[in-house]
C-alpha cells in the first residue's frame, strides 16, 4: 500500500516536472509541478453521464492491475537495507522474476484494447493497433538487453540483480555498457513519449485509445500512467544502477535516468507507426545482438 | 476380449451404427453419437490401467496394444477434447447436411487417435494412423468449398509422411527383425550406419507433417479452415499432438542413441522457432478468423516443438504441459468461432462487428482462451512459456530465446484482432439479429477457458501425469526439479509463487471495477450505443460506417513487407508446376497415331537385336 | 456538485480550487478567432502556467472556446458538442461574433447572439481579441468557478425547453432527429 502511495505521488510529481521542464526548453514558464495532482482531482470529480458497455469499466481496472501487480514484484528499495521504512516497501519481491514481469506489464496494454475497443470509436482501435505494433518494435532490443544480463549472471529474479551489483561494487550499467546502450534505446519507446508518441497524441488521432473517456475512466488511466512510468524507472534502476538504499537516493536516480527519454523527446519530431519498428529492428537490434555476445564471451 | 479392444469395437462399431441412424431418423442418430462417443470414452478413463498389455492375433498378424505412461498423458487431451465436443457438436450440426458423415469421421478419428496411443507395435501404428488421416481428409472435404485444392494438398503431404513412415517401418523389420515399437528403439544400434539417419530423419518427416512443421506446413491453413468447427477443435487440438507423441518417441529413443544426434535436435529447434515466428507474422494478416486461428496452431505447434527437440528436463516438461493447454484454449477458441458462425453465418472480420453484447458468455470464454494464448498471467499459457524461457535460457539457446519472445510479441497482435474483429467494435443494426449460442454449444467453450484458469495456479495438476511419462522415456525422476503447490521453481532457484499473485490480482481488479462502478452509479451513468461517440459534432447516420476492420495492422504489415512476398506455398506449387510441365512433355509418347506406334516397337526389336549380348548372354 | 447558492461547503471550496488550476479547452475554432488560440497557448503568452492545456475530444474537455462567427451549420455541431461534453463545463465566448454578431451582423445565416443556444459563461471581446485579453477572460473564468457562479451547464439542464425552442427556430429539421444528450 505505502509502495502505491510512493509511486502515485513520485509519478505525477515527474509528471509535472516534465511538464515544468519541456516548458522552459520551449522558452516560456510552463505550470506549477504539482499540476498533474490537480488534474487528477478534478478529473475525479468530474461526472461520467455515459458508459458503452461493461467493457469500458473493466478496461481501466485491468490497467490498474497491470500497474500495481508489476509494482509490487518489482523491489523499490533494496531489501534487507538500513532506512526505517524498508520494511514498508517490501511487497511481494520474492514472488515474481523478470520474465512474469514482461509478460504482466503487456496485460494492462490488453486491457486498455479491450476498453477502447467497446466504445466503438475507430480512433481508438486504430490507436491501439499502433501502440501494438510499435510494442512489437522496442520489444525485441529490450528482451535482448534482458537475456544478456541473464545470461551472464544466470539468474532472472531482480533481487538477484540488486545484490549482484551490491556484491561487486559496480554497477551494472557499466559492466554490461552494450546492454544498457540497447536497453535505454528500448526505454524510448516504452514510455511513448516522442518520437514514439503516435499512439496517443491529440493531433493525431484523437488521443487514440483514451479518445472516448472522460472523468474517473480518464483519472484512472492518467495514474496508472504515471504509476506504470515510476515502475519501469525502477525496474531500470534495479537492473542496472544498483538500486536504492533509501528513497532519497530513489528519486536521484529515477530522475537521473527520466531525463534521457524527456530531453529527447522534447525535440523529436513524431515517427511514423512503421518507421518506429523498423528503426527498432535496426540498429538497437544489432547492439543488442552484439551484447548478449559480449555477455557469452565474457 | 478384454478392455481396449473393446473400446476400439465400440467406437467403430458406433461409427457405422451411428451412421445408419442417423439415415433413419436425426434425433436417433444425434443420441447414437453421444453414445458412440462417451460410452467408450468413460471405460478408458474408468477401465484402462497404465501398463496392461493386450495382445490381438488377427489375419496373420500380432497387434500388441497397451497404455504407457506417456501415452495416457496424451489420451488425457484426446478424451476430454472427444466428450466436449461431442456435446458440442449435436447442436452445432442442427440442421445441417451431411450430419451422418460427421458423426462417422469423427468417431472414427476418435477411434483412430486412441489406437494410436495404445499401439505397441508398427503395424497397429501404420493403421490406425492411416485411418486417422483418411477420416480427417473426409472431414476436410465435408462441406465442399474449395474442396480440390485444399483437401488434395492435405491429402498428398499426409501420403508422404505415411508412406516415409512405411519405409521406415519396412526397413526396421528387415534389419531388426521385429515389427515391436520397443523392441526397435532398443536395438536401434544394430542397424548399419546409413539406416541409422535415415531412419529417424523418415520418422520426422512423417511426424513433422502432421505437426505442421515448416516446411511442411502448407497443408494446416486450408485443412483447419475448411473443415467444420466442431471438427477443427479436435483436428488442431489432438490430431496434430500425434505428430508431436510420435516425435518425442523418435528424438528420446533414437536420436538420443546418434552422434549426430545434437546436430539434428539443434536443426529442428530452430525450425521450430523460425514455424513460431512466422507463423504468427503471417497469422496477424489474415482476415478471417479460421485462418487465422489456423496459422496461430502451426505457431503454437512450433513452441511445442522447440521444448521437444531441446530435450533437457524442464524443456520437456514445458513443451508437454503446453500440449495440454493447447489443446484447452485451442478447442474453445475454435468452439467460439464455430458459435459465431452459427449464429451470424460468416466468419469474415470484415463483415461481422460488435457482438460483445448479444454473445456475452462466448466472448467471456474467448477472453479467457485468447489470455491463455498470449500467455499472460495468471492463465495457463504464462506457466508453459515461462517453463519454457527458463529451459532455453539455462540450455544456452540465446537467439532462440528471442525469436521465440517475438513470436509471444507478435501473438498479442493477432489475440487483439481475432477479438476486435469479432466482439468489440462498432455495432451495426445488421447484426442485431443475432443471439447468443445454444447452451449446449457454450457449456464445452466455458468449461475449457476456466479449465486454463484452474491451471494456472495449479499447474501441479499436470505435473505428476508428465512426470511419469518422463520418466517412462528415459529421464529422472521429476528431473531434479522441484513442484510443489502452485510454485513454479527453476534450476538457479528462481521462482514465481502463483496463488499469492493471483489473489493479488484479482483482488485490485474488483476493487477498480468498483470504484469506477460506484462513482459511476451516483452520477447515473447510463449506457449509449456506440454511435454515439465523439465525431467532431456530427451525428452518425444509422447507415454511415465506422468501423475499422479493413488492412487493420496496416504499419505493421508494411513494415514486415520483405517476409510476406515470400512464401513456402510458392516453391511448392514452383515444384508442382515444373513436374507438370515434365509429364506434360512425357505424354507426348502418346500421339494416337498408329504409325508412330509401329516405329515405337520397331525401334524397340532393333535396340533389342543391338544389345543382345549384353541382354540375353 | 453544482454550486448556485451563496454558501459553498468546504468540498465545494476544494473541488472548485482545483477545477479553477486545471483547465483543458476545446478549442472548436469556428471563424476566424481560432488563430489567437496558437499564441495564447504557446511561449510567448504563455497560458500553460494557468493549468490550461488543450484537449482532444470533448469527452476530455472542460471548456468550450468558441472563437468567431457561427454559421447555422456550425451552430448545430457546436451544441453537439456541448452537450458531449461531461459536466461540469463552461463556455467562453470569444470575439464580437457571438456577442451581437459583430461584422456580421446582418448577414442571412450566422447568428447573433451566442447565448440564446446554449449558456456561455465569460465573453472576450474583441476582433480578434489578443491573447492577453484571452488570458483575462480566462483570469474571469477562474473567478466565477471559485466564487460558484460558472453554471451554466445547470441553467442548460433547468431551461431546457427554451435552448431548444430557439435551436429548433433556426435548424427545425436537425432538432428533431438529434439523439438525446449525455452529460
Amino acid at each position: 500500500m505505502a509502495t502505491f502511495v510512493l509511486a502515485f505521488i513520485v509519478g505525477m510529481t515527474y509528471g509535472g516536472i516534465v511538464r515544468k521542464i519541456t516548458a522552459r526548453v520551449h522558452n516560456r514558464m510552463g505550470p506549477p509541478f504539482y499540476q498533474n495532482f490537480i488534474d487528477a482531482f478534478k478529473l475525479y470529480s468530474k461526472t461520467s453521464a455515459i458508459h458503452h458497455g461493461a467493457m469500458h469499466f473493466l478496461g481501466p481496472a485491468f490497467l490498474m492491475v497491470s500497474s500495481i501487480v508489476s509494482l509490487m514484484i518489482v523491489p523499490v528499495l533494496i531489501p534487507g537495507g538500513d532506512s526505517w521504512y524498508n520494511s514498508w516497501f517490501t511487497n511481494m519481491n520474492a514472488s515474481g522474476d523478470l520474465i512474469f514481469l514482461i509478460y504482466i506489464m503487456v496485460f494492462g496494454s490488453l486491457g486498455l484494447a479491450l476498453g477502447a475497443g467497446q466504445t466503438g470509436n475507430p480512433n481508438s482501435s486504430i490507436g491501439v493497433t499502433r501502440g501494438l505494433s510499435q510494442m512489437v518494435g522496442f520489444e525485441i532490443p529490450w528482451v535482448m538487453a534482458l537475456v544478456a544480463l541473464m545470461i551472464s549472471y544466470k539468474t532472472t529474479s531482480i533481487v538477484d540483480f540488486i545484490n549482484i551489483q551490491q556484491e561487486t561494487g559496480t554497477w551494472l550499467m557499466f559492466s554490461h555498457p552494450l546492454a544498457f546502450i540497447t536497453a535505454i534505446l528500448a526505454m524510448l519507446g516504452m514510455f511513448r513519449y516522442s518520437p514514439f508518441d503516435i499512439v496517443g497524441a491529440p493531433t493525431e488521432l484523437a488521443s487514440g485509445p483514451v479518445s472516448e473517456n472522460g472523468g474517473k475512466f480518464l483519472f484512472t488511466m492518467m495514474s496508472s500512467g504515471s504509476v506504470f512510468a515510476f515502475v519501469k524507472l525502477t525496474l531500470f534502476v534495479d537492473l542496472f544502477m544498483g538500486g536504492a538504499e533509501n528513497l532519497v537516493i530513489l528519486v536521484v536516480k529515477t530522475f537521473a535516468l527520466y531525463m534521457i527519454p524527456v530531453l529527447y523527446g522534447i525535440v523529436s519530431p513524431r515517427y511514423r507507426t512503421e518507421q518506429a519498428v523498423r528503426f527498432f529492428w535496426g540498429w538497437p537490434t544489432f547492439i543488442g545482438l552484439l551484447a548478449i555476445l559480449y555477455a557469452v564471451i565474457f | 476380449m478384454d478392455m481396449l479392444t473393446l473400446i476400439l469395437v465400440i467406437f467403430l462399431g458406433g461409427a457405422i451404427v451411428t451412421w445408419l441412424g442417423n439415415k433413419l431418423n436425426s434425433v436417433l442418430g444425434d443420441l447414437l453419437f453421444l453414445a458412440a462417443v462417451i460410452v467408450p470414452s468413460g471405460l478408458f478413463i474408468s477401465g484402462i490401467t497404465v501398463g496392461s498389455v493386450t495382445t490381438l492375433n488377427a489375419l496373420g498378424l500380432t497387434l500388441t496394444w497397451g497404455l504407457s505412461p506417456l501415452s495416457y498423458l496424451f489420451s488425457l487431451v484426446v478424451v476430454g477434447l472427444a466428450i466436449l465436443l461431442a456435446i458440442y457438436s449435436v447442436p452445432f450440426m442442427n440442421g445441417k447436411d451431411k450430419k451422418g458423415a460427421f458423426y462417422f469421421n469423427f468417431t472414427l478419428s476418435i477411434m483412430s487417435m486412441l489406437g494410436i496411443l495404445v499401439s505397441k507395435d508398427w503395424i497397429s501404428f501404420f493403421i490406425f494412423w492411416e485411418i486417422m488421416t483418411w477420416s480427417s481428409y473426409l472431414m476436410v472435404i465435408l462441406n465442399g468449398k474449395e474442396v480440390q485444392k485444399v483437401g488434395i494438398k492435405y491429402f498428398v503431404f499426409s501420403a508422404i509422411g505415411a508412406y516415409a513412415m512405411l519405409m521406415a517401418m519396412v526397413i526396421m523389420n528387415s534389419q531388426l527383425g521385429s515389427f515391436m515399437l520397443a523392441d526397435t528403439f532398443n536395438n536401434f544400434q544394430q542397424m548399419s550406419g546409413t539406416y541409422q539417419i535415415l531412419i529417424p530423419l523418415l520418422l520426422l518427416v512423417a511426424f513433422g507433417v502432421k505437426s505442421a512443421l515448416m516446411p511442411l506446413h502448407v497443408w494446416a491453413p486450408g485443412a483447419y479452415s475448411n473443415a467444420p468447427m466442431a471438427y477443427t477443435s479436435v483436428f488442431s487440438g489432438a490430431l496434430s499432438k500425434m505428430g508431436i507423441y510420435g516425435m518425442i518417441l523418435v528424438m528420446v529413443t533414437m536420436i538420443n542413441q546418434l552422434p549426430e544426434g545434437t546436430l539434428i535436435r539443434d536443426i529442428i529447434a530452430w525450425l521450430g522457432g523460425f514455424t513460431a515466428a512466422a507463423a504468427t507474422l503471417w497469422a496477424i494478416t489474415q482476415d478471417d478468423g479460421k485462418k487465422l486461428l489456423a496459422w496461430s496452431s502451426v505457431g503454437q505447434m512450433g513452441y511445442i516443438i522447440v521444448g521437444v527437440a531441446i530435450g533437457t528436463p524442464l524443456a520437456m516438461l514445458a513443451a508437454l504441459f503446453l500440449v495440454v493447454v493447447h489443446a484447452m484454449f485451442k478447442g474453445s477458441l475454435f468452439m467460439v468461432v464455430g458459435a459465431i458462425e452459427k449464429q451470424t453465418g460468416t466468419t469474415d472480420f470484415r463483415e461481422i462487428n460488435g457482438l460483445i453484447r448479444k454473445m456475452p458468455w462466448t466472448f467471456i470464454s474467448a477472453l479467457l482462451s485468447i489470455i491463455a494464448l498470449a500467455g499472460i498471467p495468471p492463465l495457463a499459457g504464462f506457466v508453459s512459456k515461462w517453463m519454457l524461457y527458463e529451459a532455453l535460457i539455462q540450455n544456452n539457446n540465446y537467439i532462440l530465446v528471442i525469436l521465440l519472445f517475438f513470436a509471444s510479441t507478435a501473438g498479442f497482435l493477432y489475440c487483439y484482432k481475432f477479438l476486435h474483429g469479432y466482439f468489440l467494435g462498432q455495432e451495426e443494426p445488421e447484426w442485431d439479429h443475432v443471439k447468443e449460442a445454444p447452451v449446449g454449444m457454450v457449456i464445452p467453450m466455458l468449461l475449457l477457458a476456466l479449465g486454463t484458469f484452474v491451471l494456472g495456479t495449479f499447474p501441479q495438476l499436470l505435473f505428476n501425469p508428465i512426470d511419469n511419462a518422463l520418466q517412462y522415456v528415459g529421464y529422472d525422476a521429476t528431473g531434479g526439479l522441484l513442484w510443489t503447490d502452485s510454485v513454479l521453481f527453476s534450476q538457479w532457484g528462481n521462482v514465481v509463487t502463483l496463488q499469492p499473485i493471483l489473489y493479488a490480482i484479482i483482488s485490485v481488479f474488483v476493487f477498480f471495477a468498483i470504484f469506477l462502478f460506484v462513482k459511476g452509479k451516483k452520477g447515473k451513468t447510463r449506457y449509449v450505443s456506440t454511435k454515439d461517440i465523439s465525431t467532431s459534432g456530427e451525428i452518425p447516420k444509422e447507415w454511415e460506417n465506422l468501423t475499422f476492420k479493413v488492412n487493420f495492422f496496416q504499419p505493421f504489415e508494411r513494415a514486415i513487407e520483405p517476409f510476406l512476398k515470400r512464401q513456402i506455398d510458392k516453391y511448392y506449387n514452383a515444384f508442382g508446376n515444373g513436374l507438370e510441365a515434365l509429364f506434360e512433355f512425357t505424354r507426348r509418347v502418346y500421339t494416337g497415331n498408329g504409325q508412330t506406334y509401329a516405329i515405337y516397337a520397331i525401334l524397340f526389336l532393333a535396340l533389342l537385336l543391338l544389345f543382345r549380348v549384353n541382354l540375353f548372354g | 456538485m453544482y454550486n448556485d447558492k451563496n454558501s459553498q461547503k468546504i468540498v465545494d471550496i476544494i473541488q472548485n480550487w482545483a477545477r479553477k488550476h486545471s483547465i483543458w479547452v476545446l478549442a472548436y475554432g469556428t471563424g476566424c478567432g481560432a488563430i489567437e488560440i496558437a499564441p495564447t497557448m504557446t511561449s510567448r503568452y504563455d497560458a500553460e502556467r494557468l493549468g490550461i492545456r488543450g484537449a482532444a475530444t470533448p469527452r476530455q474537455a472542460d471548456v468550450l472556446l468558441v472563437t468567431g462567427y457561427l454559421t447555422v451549420k456550425t451552430v448545430k455541431r457546436v451544441v453537439r458538442v456541448y452537450e458531449q461534453m461531461q459536466s461540469p463545463k463552461y463556455i467562453i465566448g470569444f470575439g464580437s461574433c457571438t456577442i451581437n454578431g459583430g461584422m456580421y451582423y446582418d448577414s442571412y445565416n450566422t447568428i447573433n447572439l451566442l447565448d440564446k443556444y446554449i449558456p456561455v459563461d465569460v465573453y472576450i471581446n474583441g476582433c480578434m481579441p489578443r491573447p492577453e485579453a484571452v488570458i483575462q477572460g480566462f483570469v474571469k473564468l477562474q473567478q466565477l468557478i471559485a466564487e460558484g457562479k460558472a453554471n451554466g451547464a445547470q441553467k442548460y439542464l433547468d431551461n431546457l425547453e427554451w435552448y431548444k425552442a430557439n435551436q429548433a427556430k433556426i435548424a427545425p429539421k436537425w432538432i428533431a432527429k438529434a439523439p438525446d444528450y449525455n452529460w
